[in-house]
Parts: C-alpha cells; structure tokens; sequence
C-alpha cells in the first residue's frame, strides 16, 4: 500500500514538474518574442517588411542592412559621441561618488547625518522640477548643444543612489583595515585612494556597467539639451529621431530595427556578463532605506 | 586626562578633512538642485520662455492648470481634463496590473527547479532594452496596417485594432498591455523579498496541513507586505511622471485626439516644444505637491505592512 502511494506521488510531482516547466518556457518564449521579431525584422527585405502576409523571418537574412544603416553618417557620428559621453561618465561617476562615499563610511564631521538625509532626500524630487531650470540656466552659460551639460554635473558625485550604494559596500570593509594604515600615519587621501578604493571593485563595476548602460539609452537628455540640428547627437538620440519621423517611408521598418538592434544588443552583452552583480544590484536599489 | 576643549578641537579638526571629501556632494546638490528648485518655484509665477525677461503672472499659471477663473480674466488649459484622465486611468490600471503580474511571474520562478535561474535571466531581459529601441519596436509591432500583432489577430478573424492609434482611453491599455513585457524588474524585487522569508514558517503550516494556496495567503504575501509597500511607491512616483509615449506616441508623444498625452509628456511640451518654461514650472510644481500628498496617504495608511524583525 506505502509504496503504491509514494508511486503515486512521484507521478503527480512529476506531472506538477512538467507543466511548470512548460508555463516558464511559455512565458519565456512571449517575453523574448518581440526582440527576436526586432532581429529578425532588421534582416528583412524593403518588400518583406511591407508584405501584407505574416512573416516572421526573412527569406535570406540581409546583413547589408547594417551597411544601409551606418551610410547614414549620422548614426556613426552617433555612435562617437554617445563613447564620449559614456567614457567620460564611467570614470569621473565613480571617482566622484566613491570619494563622497569615503566621507559618509570612513570619516566623522559635524553635520554627517544632516548631509546624508538631504542626498537620500534628493532621490524623491522629479526630475521635472530641477531640468526646467537648468535648461534656462545651461543656456545662458551657452552649454546647450554641447557635452557639457552630460559632464559637469556627474563630477559632484553623479547622484545619490550611486553614492548610497558605495557607501554600504564601505562600511562592510572591516574597520581594522584602515585603522592600521590609519597608525601608520596614512592621511585620508591614501587611505582612501590605495587601500579603500581598491577593495571596492565589486561595487564599482555594478556602477560602471550601470552607467554605461543608462547613458547609452539616455534618449530624453540629449532631446531637452541638445536641439539644434548641427549639436553633436548621440547615438540614442539619432534613433529616437528616426523612430518618431512620421514621414518616413514603412518599407524603411527594416532599417529601423537595425538602429533598434544595435541599441539593444549593447545592454543585452553587458547584461550577459554581469548578470550577477545586475540583478543583486537591482535588489539593492531596491532596499535602499 | 583630555580636557573639553581639546576634545572639541580635535573633532573640529576630524570635521575638516570630512567634509573635504564630503565638499563635492555639498556644492553639486547646491548648485544642481537647490538653485534650480528655488529658480522653478520662482518662475512658476512668472511668464517665461527660459530666455527673455520673466513678465510677473501671480497665480495665473496655476488657475490656468485648475480650470481658469472668469472673474479673474484667467483662461483655463483646455488640454488640462484629458491630461488628469489619461493619467489617473493610466496610473489606476498600470500599477496593480503590474505588480500583481510580476508577482505571479516570481512566485512561478520561485521554485529549485533545475534551470530555473535561466528562466529568471529570460524574464529580466526585455528591462534591459533602453526606451528608444523598446519605442521603436512597439510602434512598429502595433502598425495597424503591417505591425505583426495585427496580421497575427487577422489570422484569428480578430482586428485590426489601432493600439497606440486609438483616440480613446484604448491607447492608455495598449501602453498597459506593452508594460507586461517588462515585469521582469519586479520579479526580481519580489524574488530578493521572497529569500528573506524564514523557512520555519513554511514547514510549520506544514505540519499544519497548510496547502499552496494557504501558504500563499497566510505566510508569503504577509511577510513580503514591506516591499509590496515600497514598490508601490515607487511605482506611483514613477508612473504620475511618465513620459515614454515620447518614443512611440503620435505628434510627440501626445496620440491622436491627445489619446496618449499625459502629464509627464504635458510638461515636456509646454517647456520645450511650447517655450513656457513658466507655465512649465508650475505645471512641475503642482506634480511634486500631488506626488508628496499621495505619499504621505500611502504612509498614513500603511498598517497593513508588516515589519519583519529579524531577516535571517
């Protein structure tokens, strides 16, 4: 009877096990499907993607699509100054918030407390309330349509949550660490630069890999601070123009996706890489209280 | 012994090299966000373009956005109604759609199945698109005429349906429908609040013949109540300022009829494309008081949450 039951049982788990898995896959395969639509599309002949018919691959997958797509010189000239941005961000972003980071983990000074409650306090503000201004006050410093505005202010630490999430992965660093160097007579500059920030790697690459990622995409920046049609564009920014042209011909949908494409598949590789540290990051950000 | 006063130096002089570090943080917040909130609020009672001289307006900015006062010779923004409606309806039915979906997606990837960690990777992925190449692509996928959702419906007898082209509160459900793609990100969320639930929990209700369904209700839901508060704020902040119908809407980002334009994309317009950075500003204004008004609501009646006192 005992073991005509657990029989039983094995079989219902396994019936449980199967559908379960057939669910995931089926959810998975609804979830990827656009984006592997976006590539496929982007392979697609001009007559395909206006073929009334369904299709979903192309007959002969048109790798010179691409070729189409970057003899548009503005999307190389994009791709240029979208590396400046970005280059430029993913070193001062994480000197400038480590070093404010050292000061909140490491140091004590009178008003600590007060300084970190107005950063925390700095993350509720919509970014309306700030860009309206600062749109008036770039222009008369004649930053408009130039990589000023993407620069100068990521030097004063590049936000809060960066700094926020630094400063945790410090005050994990065993006190004794520095307290030796400290005895040593270091001062807080070497103690910061050579044996604090060394041992925050992890941390620093989450920031890296998150702001190359979200200055890649940063569509609505370039759209508010650089609108004059000889200003350098980003790479995100000469997409989003093409993606919004509502007179473009439909047979270009293909050439489109191309952009589409190439703007997705730089995340996706970062994400394939360091999708470990992403999604732990992910889960930090969001407890941050 | 040490006396007081050299006690009050020393921490004078510890003080000098903090705040030295602490300087850059200091001066950015002042000159990024304090001059520029005190400036918005400042030019939230003038009309001004961002680059002429400010002409005094009093309140009018803000009795323009409530509907204009006849009296006062004030006409009211008659693009205002649509706005509160696209948005309201908007942030009624995104929020709970999706934290309800994403919920259900974590608690199906829940599990020690083999694989299941690639399943979780899978679903993340689309959160990983930036907004223009996701923009571009639904646009596209919802055509009426060649996007493939619809020949996909056509082979089913059904549509074609105009989406993003509707001119009634549809175009809010399709960017609804579009969202459901990305409940990847709080999967994840509800997965890290999942890990923090005590397993004793669970093999009690065993023992007490609990099922799934009664562990679903009387343990896991409960236990993660903190963050299912903290992601609904969240969301709130980020939906009521929405402007991604900027990459996929019509007349940017405003869809036929104004179907699509919310009141993120309403200050974008006025500011930008409009030149009202005063009109602007106050519109910006009136969107940090509702914000910090909803937050304070949500906290005041936050009994429901329960705090777990120890997390491991």
């Amino acid at each position: 009877m005992k073991a005509l039951d657990n029989h039983d049982a094995r079989r219902q788990s396994l019936a449980v096990k199967i559908l379960l898995y057939a669910l995931m896959t089926l959810v998975a395969v609804i979830l990827i499907f656009p984006y592997a639509f976006m590539v496929s599309k982007s392979l697609m002949s001009h007559e395909e993607v206006v073929d009334p018919t369904i299709k979903l691959l192309p007959a002969v997958p048109l790798f010179s699509n691409y070729a189409e797509l970057f003899s548009d010189s503005g999307y190389g000239m994009g791709f240029l100054h979208t590396f400046i941005i970005v280059g430029v961000n993913c070193v001062i972003i994480p000197l400038s918030a480590s070093f404010i980071a050292f000061s909140f983990a490491k140091l004590d000074f009178i008003g600590k407390k007060v300084s970190f409650a107005v950063m925390l306090g700095t993350m509720m503000l919509p970014g309306a309330i700030t860009q309206l201004s600062l749109f008036a006050i770039y222009a008369k410093l004649k930053w408009l349509n130039t990589f000023w505005p993407f620069i100068i202010p990521n030097l004063f630490g590049g936000g809060a949550l960066y700094i926020f999430l630094i400063r945790q992965f410090m005050l994990g660093i065993p006190r004794d660490m520095d307290n030796a160097a400290k005895i040593d007579g270091a001062n807080a500059f070497v103690r910061y630069w050579s044996i604090i920030l060394p041992l925050c790697k992890p941390v620093l690459i989450y920031v890296v890999v998150n702001v190359f990622i979200s200055y890649w995409g940063d569509y609505y920046g370039p759209l508010i601070y650089m609108r004059s049609s000889n200003a350098p564009k980003t790479l995100a920014q000469v997409v989003f123009e093409s993606a919004v042209d509502e007179n473009v011909a439909t047979d270009m949908a293909n050439i489109r996706m191309c952009g589409g494409v190439i703007m997705s598949v730089v995340p996706a590789i970062l994400f394939a890489f360091f999708q470990k540290q992403l999604i732990e990051g992910v889960v930090l950000t969001g407890l941050k209280d | 012994m040490k006396n007081p006063s050299a006690k009050i130096k020393k921490l004078v002089r510890k003080s000098r090299t903090g705040w030295l570090f602490n300087l850059p943080l200091t001066v950015g917040i002042l000159l990024f966000t304090f001059v520029p909130v005190i400036i918005s609020l400042y030019d939230s009672f003038f009309s001004y373009d961002g680059l002429n001289e400010r002409t005094w307006a009093g309140l009018n900015n803000f009795i323009r956005i409530f509907g204009g006062s006849e009296s006062l010779h004030v006409s009211g923004d008659k693009e205002m109604k649509k706005i509160v409606v696209n948005t309201l309806v908007y942030t009624a039915l995104s929020i709970p759609v999706n934290l309800i979906a994403s919920y259900f997606l974590a608690l199906l990837v829940n599990t020690a199945l083999k694989g299941v960690s690639c399943y979780r990777v899978i679903y993340y992925l689309p959160c990983m698109i930036p907004a223009v190449a996701s923009g571009l692509l639904w646009a596209d996928m919802f055509d009426n005429t060649f996007g493939v959702f619809n020949k996909l419906l056509g082979f089913f007898g059904l549509g074609p349906y105009d989406f993003f082209k509707n001119e009634d509160l549809r175009a809010i459900l399709s960017i609804v429908l579009m969202n459901m793609w990305s409940i990847g990100g709080g999967m994840i969320l509800w997965l890290s609040a999942f890990k923090n639930i005590g397993k004793h929990y669970y093999e009690a209700a065993v023992l007490d013949g609990a099922n799934a369904w009664d562990k679903l209700i009387h343990i896991t839901i409960p236990m993660s109540s903190a963050m299912i508060f903290y992601n609904m704020i969240m969301s709130v902040i980020g939906t009521l300022q929405y402007n991604g119908t900027l990459t996929f809407g019509t007349r940017q980002g405003r869809g036929p009829e104004n179907s699509l334009y919310m009141y993120g994309v309403k200050i974008y317009y006025e500011a930008f494309v409009r030149g009202k950075i005063g009109y602007a500003s106050a519109l910006a204004w009136v969107m940090l008081v509702v914000i910090a008004a909803i937050t304070v609501v949500l906290f005041r009646t936050s009994g429901w949450v329960f705090y777990a006192e120890d997390n491991n």
